[in-house]
């Protein structure tokens, strides 16, 4: 048969199909001396662990494989794929890309809204590093996952709870050839020592904030103190930008190309903080090499798909605009790959707490990651989202129309003249819409079907643009106008995201067009 | 109105290019399409393309020197798309191609480049969508997936498979286009047909569900938060059509507890 992508047939083996598999077999022998390893707990089936491990796992909600980008080798198995694979999405429709479990739910901290606090009464284990291992590659080998989401409950001490989740790096890496994603968590108040070496192993690393200020903090996680994980996530991003300036690459992740083009982005002039540290841990050689960087099985970078952390959203009093303000803090400041949003699930009896039953902050978490992505891929920054007078996000209407309607007097942006930064703050424009865009434009100019072939929102951008000088449609630009009619849009996405059907509304004559008196 | 027709494989897509460019009739005359032809109409000319590699590699090659190996890329990608169009807005964006240049894909200005982007765009998603979904069973050391999509797809997924298991022996089987890749361990994938008896066999090794397959759908279905259910939002991303073939939604029938025992399947 013809190949399609190169002529590479007489290069083709002929199929080996009955050979021996002999690192498999090695794999087994390797399981088996392991398993000779008195096991923490070897009373429940790796069937029982992982359900209880994979259910206390799953409140975490940083799920991607994104950010790191790696190409296959012989021998090993598995790559990486810069912009991450999910491979199923499950029923509350969010994607699984990663074997998401704890190694351990024991943990000798009580944090107020967590499953696995030490005063909570739930069904415990531990899975033995060699079960993670299998699973792991098992299910890659079979297409579940992209790679392994690890992170634990306190096991003793921070310490040894991270020695043990190195050591099970180490061994996926190095005994099971595994070349795949890994995320791991960094347990706060860990030593610097064994972060680096969890950060070596893995392909992002992460510290979850949870409560944006030492006041909640104080409040829920009587354990926990902010310097015990502001300090190091400072030490991970100061660890990352030194790294990177060893590879020849710059201090900084790199971020979405669209942020080239934009002269206000967050990403912009923030940059010193980040270059000035690096050169000074380089000049001072602050960061020790534990024996991982010996090994010679392992020459990698470090976390080169960056770090991030989550906070939870409807737990305690905070704003939106508190939330957004640190997360655009922490990227500026720690070069955080990306902040996630947890909206809090009450499953704690707790008088500091939501009762059980409140519903989930679903559409004000959605809010919180459109804002999100505004300020990482739109140039935006927090404070011309909201502001102290206006902390909270519209329920009805996204925050990008929100900022437009508030911004009527910049619009309608001619689309074949306006730069990238205009053309990215039309409501129902993104940044691959730009591109096309821009290169259409190039070629000739373009009009509202081209547009429309171009699956440019036009629902949202119409009222917002002109080709040639025209609008789609005769429309007047008026504030309630225009948000009566993007909140009737927004009706139906906030049904999706809240799960519910929509219910239009019957329409009224009497209510609707206040004719109460006259009828 | 002239009519070249031929098979839908891509060597017969490539010939039947090659045909109707050389032939010179005038391209507003003449139209490529699949065969089987529904209806012959009287005044038309039908002339039947039969595959020849020597004159599609010569298509390949052109296309490569002239305009560029990425443009060939985009090519064939669309090449596997299934659309009964699919050869004649191949033609004319060569067309178009040797005319300008590799830019002219950004001319969406031409309705046949608009046209070829659509198909580009949908063929991407459904290649992204079976590297996602595919799910590979274990046989004796070997994993074996079972796949229907509506293109030919097989191709770009060989190239998916072969980065991230190159030391794996693995096969994926298409039963739309009744066709199949084998990866031979640390070797170079090869395609084959399959025949009816083959698929029939194939079909047998998902009617048994190993160890790791129920514990996939133990952590599939425990890491779903109940209190955000949202069947509605998982429909949208993970379309039905998709899940044909998808262990989790599988009903577990396991004869065999641990997945080194089925050795005897094949
Ligand atoms: S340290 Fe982590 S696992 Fe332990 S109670 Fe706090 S949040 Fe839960």
């Amino acid at each position: 048969m013809f190949c399609i992508f190169e002529k590479r047939l007489e290069k083709a083996n002929k199929c080996s199909y009955n050979k021996n598999n002999k690192s498999r077999t090695n794999i087994r022998m390797v399981i088996e001396m392991g398993q000779s390893v008195p096991a923490v707990t070897l009373e429940k089936s790796i069937e029982e662990k992982l359900k209880i491990l994979s259910d206390a796992a799953k409140y975490d909600v940083a799920c991607t494989s994104s950010g790191s980008d790696r190409r296959g080798q012989k021998g090993m198995l598995g790559n990486s794929v810069a912009a991450g694979v999910c491979h199923a999405f499950a029923a509350d429709g969010r994607c699984i890309s990663l074997l998401k479990i704890l190694m351990s739910n024991h943990c000798v901290y009580d944090c107020k809204y967590c499953i696995n606090r030490k005063s909570n009464d739930i069904a415990r284990a531990t899975f033995t590093p060699q079960e993670i291992c299998e699973l792991t590659v098992e299910f890659y080998r079979r297409n579940y996952i992209e790679g392994l989401f690890l992170s634990s409950g306190v096991l003793n001490n921070p310490n040894e709870t991270m020695e043990k989740m190195c050591q099970t790096l180490r061994l996926l890496r190095t005994v099971y050839h595994f070349n795949g994603y890994i995320h791991v968590k960094a347990i706060p108040g860990a030593s610097a020592e064994l972060l680096y070496s969890a950060g070596l192993l893995a392909d992002r690393i992460s510290l979850n904030m949870e409560l944006p200020t030492q006041a909640s903090l104080g409040k829920l996680c009587p354990n926990k103190h902010m310097n015990q994980i502001i300090r190091p996530m400072n030490c991970i991003s100061e660890t990352i930008a030194v790294n990177r300036i060893a590879h020849g690459k710059t201090a900084r992740l790199d971020r979405a190309g669209i942020n080239r083009h934009l002269e206000n982005s967050i990403f912009g002039e923030t940059s010193r903080r980040i270059e000035a540290n690096a050169a000074q841990s380089l000049q001072t050689m602050r960061f020790q090499y534990p024996a991982e960087r010996m090994d010679a099985l392992l020459h990698r970078d470090f976390a080169p798909a960056g770090q991030s952390t989550q906070m939870i959203i409807g737990a305690t009093e905070e704003t939106d605009f508190e939330l957004i303000r640190t997360s655009q803090q922490l990227y500026q400041s720690f070069d955080l790959k990306r902040v996630f949003y947890s909206g809090y699930i009450p499953i704690n009896d707790d008088t500091a707490l939501p009762e059980i039953g409140t519903p989930v902050p679903l559409l004000r978490e959605h809010r919180l990651y459109q804002a999100d992505w505004l300020m990482r891929f739109y140039g935006f920054h927090a404070n011309e989202l909201l502001s102290e007078e206006q902390p909270f996000f519209d329920r009805h209407i996204d925050p990008k129309c929100e900022w437009a309607l508030r911004h009527l007097g910049d619009f309608p942006v001619e689309i074949n003249r306006a730069s990238y930064d205009q053309l990215l703050r039309v409501p129902g424009i993104g940044p691959t819409g730009v591109k096309k865009i821009m290169s259409a434009r190039r070629y000739g100019s373009v009009n509202f079907d081209m547009l429309k072939k171009m699956h440019i929102a036009l629902k949202r951008a119409q009222y917002f643009i002109t080709c040639n000088g025209k609008m789609l449609y005769p429309i007047p630009i008026s504030q309630n106008f225009i948000r009566n009619q993007l909140t009737d849009l927004d009706r139906v996405e906030i049904a999706k995201i809240e799960g519910n059907t929509v219910t239009y509304q019957q329409m009224n004559l009497f209510r609707d067009f206040h004719m109460e008196g006259q009828a | 109105m002239i009519y070249y027709c031929c098979e839908k494989d891509w060597e017969s897509v490539l010939t039947c290019i090659y045909e109707a460019w050389t032939q010179k009739r005038g391209q507003a005359n003449i139209q490529l399409i699949f065969e089987p032809v529904v209806q012959y109409t009287l005044f038309d000319e039908y002339i039947h393309v039969k595959a020849d590699t020597a004159l599609a590699e010569k298509v390949v090659d052109a296309v490569n020197r002239k305009l560029s190996p990425q443009f060939y890329y985009e090519i064939a990608h669309v090449g596997m798309y299934e659309a009964p169009d699919v050869a004649d807005v191949l033609f004319r964006v060569l067309l178009l191609g040797f005319a300008y240049g590799p830019y002219v894909l950004e001319m969406v200005q031409y309705k046949d480049i608009m046209r070829f982007r659509e198909m580009r765009c949908s063929i991407g998603n459904e290649i992204s969508h079976f590297r996602e979904f595919t799910r590979f069973h274990e046989v004796n050391h070997r994993y074996v997936a079972i796949i229907e999509p509506r293109s030919r797809i097989i191709p770009a997924l060989a190239e998916v498979f072969l980065d991230r298991m190159p030391s794996e022996s693995w096969m994926i089987a298409d039963l739309t286009n009744r066709m199949a890749v084998v990866h031979p361990k640390d070797g170079f994938y090869q395609f084959v047909d399959l025949t009816a008896e083959e698929m029939e066999r194939l079909m047998e090794i998902e009617k048994n569900n190993d160890r790791m397959e129920v514990l996939w759908k133990i952590f599939f279905e425990t890491t779903a938060i109940q209190e955000r259910k949202n069947e509605r939002c998982q429909k949208n991303l993970y379309p039905i059509w998709t899940r044909k073939h998808a262990v989790e939604f599988m009903e577990m029938r396991t004869e065999k507890q641990t997945c080194c025992e089925n050795e005897n399947v094949l």
